[in-house]
């Protein structure tokens, strides 16, 4: 590049007329700035949140939302602290503190209450909770209750309150009752809502990897934490409309289940579980990973005009005769769809992952300028490990990562940003988490009497 | 006072569903997006009461509708598209016509809420973006769904689901250390996941409208939703490592893994405290384990060679026990467990049935499907389903007479322009083969002389 800045490249054909390019750049330019989260209300300063999870990261993560939208947020929790602290990749911990806690232990308020074994501590929680909007719990199912601190007596003094609990199996039906006191985990959530049993490979692969296989990543946690933080939303709606409060129940083994709402689907139509197919994808083709000289790529080119502009830029036009159509291609013989995978491969070795990102995006950029092309888009994408992602100039200009410090945790990087609003956006202010750090503050400002 | 279960089985209770409120009546949605990611927003909203206007295609309908699962079809549908498009009303209109604008301005003059999920810049492109939009509705929440964002160098790059577990990074994690092989996040989860995102920031819209009359702009990009789902860039850096692909074990806590169970079914275990661990041991009665340093500080248990020890005895116990035998412990002493639950599974539990988070709805188009219920339960404005997907265009007279206020003559009209339509005859987009449309009262919603 001679120093001159990049214009700016587009590979749809609908934005690419001279007007339209010229709008964008503005807009880009305009959004860019009003996107800016700096010195923008919050939308959520008006309400109090209780988070009184325990060894269960559905639950704080549900508060971390709460708490970047700008709800004051008191994570409570006995003096010994929660054990969800003590759960960190490798044992890897600041100061005691393992890292998913300091992740989002964002903008919230600690303060130690021995809600298990103190009638003192648990009559400061029913003060606190006069006040709140919103209440979070993971204790069994019932637990909260027989302390009298469990919807049916909250309410009574605060018939607003939103009342979040999160449990393997929900507060009612048999099995709740039954096993009221199972505990939660990520592992299991992800298990017991139907995820693994999608990923891994193809029956007659090598042990263990034809087992099922969990995410990399705590899929169960965050989608309960999402899910229950959704409820909470909608509940805060209906209080804000009517002043009236609720319970919301988010039971963690449905969590993938009712996230994607295939399982119940798939196993009512075909009266069957799918089977693992490994790299392959169940619906669209190509759809998946391949590897290339210096590590992997993602290619999705499933339309037919996506398809046929992918054979072109990897030199495989000859098969396109035998694969012409999405339904000659969807994988539902896997070894015939191995073939082609194997094609594809023996073309995407040859170069690296640049290389063929850069393929990709010149055809595409012409074929959105062209018309008799069709605007195929054959999508190539780099597989990013999290360092490489914190490199990129993309999430950098949109602020995804974000140095926060801490006079216990002293500094670090957290993701934040992750949605961009206008007017009231979520962001982070603080993340310091010392156990009972706010105890006097919470007590002057919600619970002792003027 | 009442037993809990006894007390929270009438609060919840699955029948009375249909006969509480809901929270978003009277808010309307227009809704450009297509496939997954913004229709599951949108979709949210409708199962709450919202008012979604599901614009498409006249005569092609949404990408998704024709791609089904192995190429098979449910009665001329695609199964799985009724849960992300439940509760919807189906407009077609063909965007590119001068009318079909006019239209589009009029229903968003009185929408809350607009979402689209095109390439960024496309909505702008067509004149039906955020510049255009909140000229004519300034208090409108207009979501914008990318797999990138709507500003920085990659915005217009195209992209899906895949793509997306790609850029932020979740696609390097899950699969087996010292391999070659990386797998997908399933069915879409870099939609669905974003999707919900998509809901959460148009209902803190809606609540800042509600204190403030103000709308606003929301540039959701889905990459940066599944960042939020990742501490690994903390953890990188702090200590300049890698987590990697960590195969079936969860490194944050151990033992916790998927396990092989003696009569072959897989159980997910995992002890996530101190005293689910001494459960554990306790079950295995291995409590001599709790005498070693290297396994009571819970940071120096998580050490890779003491967890992979750990783990190894969990497996081999694991192995010697039927999958119930190992439920029935872990309920009993208290740590974490599940069995891998699979499609056919989670279908006919009955628990899921009972508790309304697995359904067999009745569908006046389709008949009976079992679908997911809601992934929250609440008390008092539960959501619902209350019908599921329709052909192109069905709603066509619905929206335009009832919202609009149109005759059948401009109806007319604009059909033999082509500016409104339906379906061709395609599986994906027609009704199913048994089903009379002439005679649907909503389909044919005003018309002379048609019941």
């Amino acid at each position: 590049m001679s120093g001159k800045k990049e214009k700016e490249q587009v590979y749809a054909r609908y934005v690419a007329s001279g007007k339209t390019v010229q709008h964008l750049a503005s807009w880009g330019k305009t959004l860019a700035e009003m996107m800016n989260p700096e010195g923008k209300p919050e939308v959520l300063d008006d309400i109090l949140v209780l988070d009184a999870s325990y060894s269960n990261f559905s639950g704080i993560i549900a508060a971390s939302f709460f708490a970047e939208f700008g709800a004051e947020v008191i994570k409570i929790e006995p003096p010994d602290g929660d054990p969800a602290r003590k759960m960190t990749p490798f044992g890897e911990n600041v100061k005691g503190v393992g890292i998913p806690f300091m992740v989002e232990g964002r903008n919230k308020r600690y303060m130690t209450l021995d809600l298990k074994n103190s009638e003192k501590d648990r009559k400061d929680f029913a003060k606190l909770a006069e006040k709140a909007a919103v209440v979070i719990e993971t204790f069994a199912a019932g637990e909260m209750d027989s302390w009298g601190l469990g919807y049916r007596q909250l309410s009574q003094k605060n018939p607003g309150i939103i009342y979040i609990a999160i449990t393997p199996y929900g507060q009612y039906t048999d099995k709740a009752r039954q096993f009221a006191h199972f505990p939660d985990a990520d592992i299991t959530s992800q298990a017991g809502s139907g995820l693994p049993a999608q990923v891994g490979d193809p029956a007659n692969s090598p042990e263990p990897y034809n087992w099922p296989l969990k995410a990399g990543m705590w899929a169960g946690w965050y989608m309960s934490g999402l899910s229950a933080a959704l409820g909470g939303s909608f509940a805060l709606i209906h209080r804000q409309n009517t002043s009236e409060g609720q319970m919301v129940d988010v039971a963690t083994m449905d969590a993938y289940s009712s996230m994607v709402g295939f399982p119940p689907t798939i196993g009512y139509i075909w009266e069957r579980a799918r089977p693992r197919i490994g790299v392959l994808d169940f619906i669209l083709y190509p759809y998946g990973l391949w590897k290339c000289k210096d590590g992997y790529v993602v290619i999705a080119a499933p339309r037919d005009h996506d398809f046929r502009a992918l054979l072109k830029i990897l030199g495989l036009w000859e098969l396109e005769d035998d694969w012409k159509y999405t339904a000659d291609r969807i994988p539902d013989v896997v070894d015939q769809a191995m073939i082609l995978y194997k094609a594809i491969e023996e073309k995407t070795v040859r170069y690296t992952a640049d290389e063929l990102v850069r393929k990709a995006l010149t055809y595409s950029a012409r074929a959105a300028r062209s018309k008799w092309r069709g605007g195929g888009v054959p999508i190539v994408m780099k597989v990013m490990t999290p360092p490489m992602t914190v490199e990129s100039k993309q999430f950098a200009i949109r602020r995804i990562f974000q140095e926060v410090q801490d006079d216990t945790l002293g500094k670090f990087v957290i993701n934040t940003n992750f949605v961009k609003m206008s007017e009231s956006p979520p962001r982070v202010k603080w993340v310091s988490c010392d156990i009972g750090k706010d105890n006097e503050y919470i007590r002057k400002k919600y619970i002792q009497e003027e | 006072m009442e037993e809990y279960f006894s007390y929270t089985a009438k609060l919840f209770d699955p029948s009375q569903v249909a006969k509480k409120p809901e929270i978003l009546k009277g808010i309307r949605v227009l809704d450009f997006s297509h496939v997954i990611f913004g229709p599951t927003a949108t979709r949210l909203l409708a199962n709450y009461g919202a008012e979604v206007i599901k614009l498409e295609l006249p005569f092609h309908g949404d990408l998704w509708r024709p791609a089904t699962y192995w190429g098979k079809y449910w009665k001329h549908s695609n199964p799985l598209w009724h849960f992300v498009t439940q509760n919807k009303y189906f407009v077609g209109l063909d965007l590119k016509q001068p009318k079909a604008k006019e239209i589009i301005y009029r229903l968003a003059e009185t929408s809350d809420v607009v979402a689209e999920n095109f390439a960024a810049g496309t909505a702008e492109a067509w004149g039906v973006g955020y510049t255009q939009i909140s000229k004519i509705n300034p208090k409108v929440i207009y979501l914008s769904c990318s797999t990138y964002g709507q500003y920085g160098p990659l915005r217009f790059y195209p992209g899906w689901d895949l793509l997306a577990q790609a850029a932020s990074g979740v696609l390097s994690l899950t699969g087996y250390p010292n391999t070659e092989k990386f797998y997908k996040l399933p069915d879409y989860l870099g939609d669905f996941i974003p999707g919900n995102f998509g809901a959460l920031a148009i209902l803190m819209a809606l609540y800042f409208r509600h204190k403030t009359g103000k709308g606003q702009y929301i540039d959701l990009a889905q990459s940066e939703a599944l960042m939020r789902l990742l501490w690994h860039f903390t953890f990188f850096n702090l200590t300049g490592k890698e987590i990697g692909r960590t195969g079936n074990s969860d490194p944050t806590m151990v033992p916790a893994s998927i396990f092989k169970t003696r009569d072959g079914k897989f159980m997910a275990l995992a002890c996530a405290t101190e005293k689910q661990f001494a459960g554990l041991c306790s079950a295995m009665d291995r409590e001599d384990l709790l005498k070693e340093k290297i396994y009571t500080d819970p940071f120096e248990r998580l050490k890779p060679a003491n967890a992979d020890a750990l783990t190894k005895i969990a497996g081999d116990w694991l192995k010697s026990l039927d999958a119930e035998e190992i439920t029935k412990l872990a309920n009993d002493k208290g740590f974490p467990a599940a069995e891998v639950m699979d499609d056919y599974q989670i279908c006919h539990d009955s628990w899921r049935r009972q508790r309304g988070s697995v359904i067999l709805f009745n569908d006046e188009m389709y008949g009976e499907l079992v679908m997911a219920g809601p992934s929250a339960q609440l008390n008092k404005t539960p959501a619902r389903t209350k019908w599921l997907a329709r052909p192109v265009g069905y709603h066509n007279r619905l929206v335009l007479k009832k919202f609009l206020g149109m005759s059948e003559e401009e109806i007319e009209i604009l059909e033999k322009k082509r500016i409104i339509g339906t379906f061709d005859d395609r599986p994906g987009l027609k009704p199913p083969v048994y089903y009379n449309l002439d005679e649907d009262p909503i389909f044919n919603y005003g018309r002379e002389g048609k019941k």
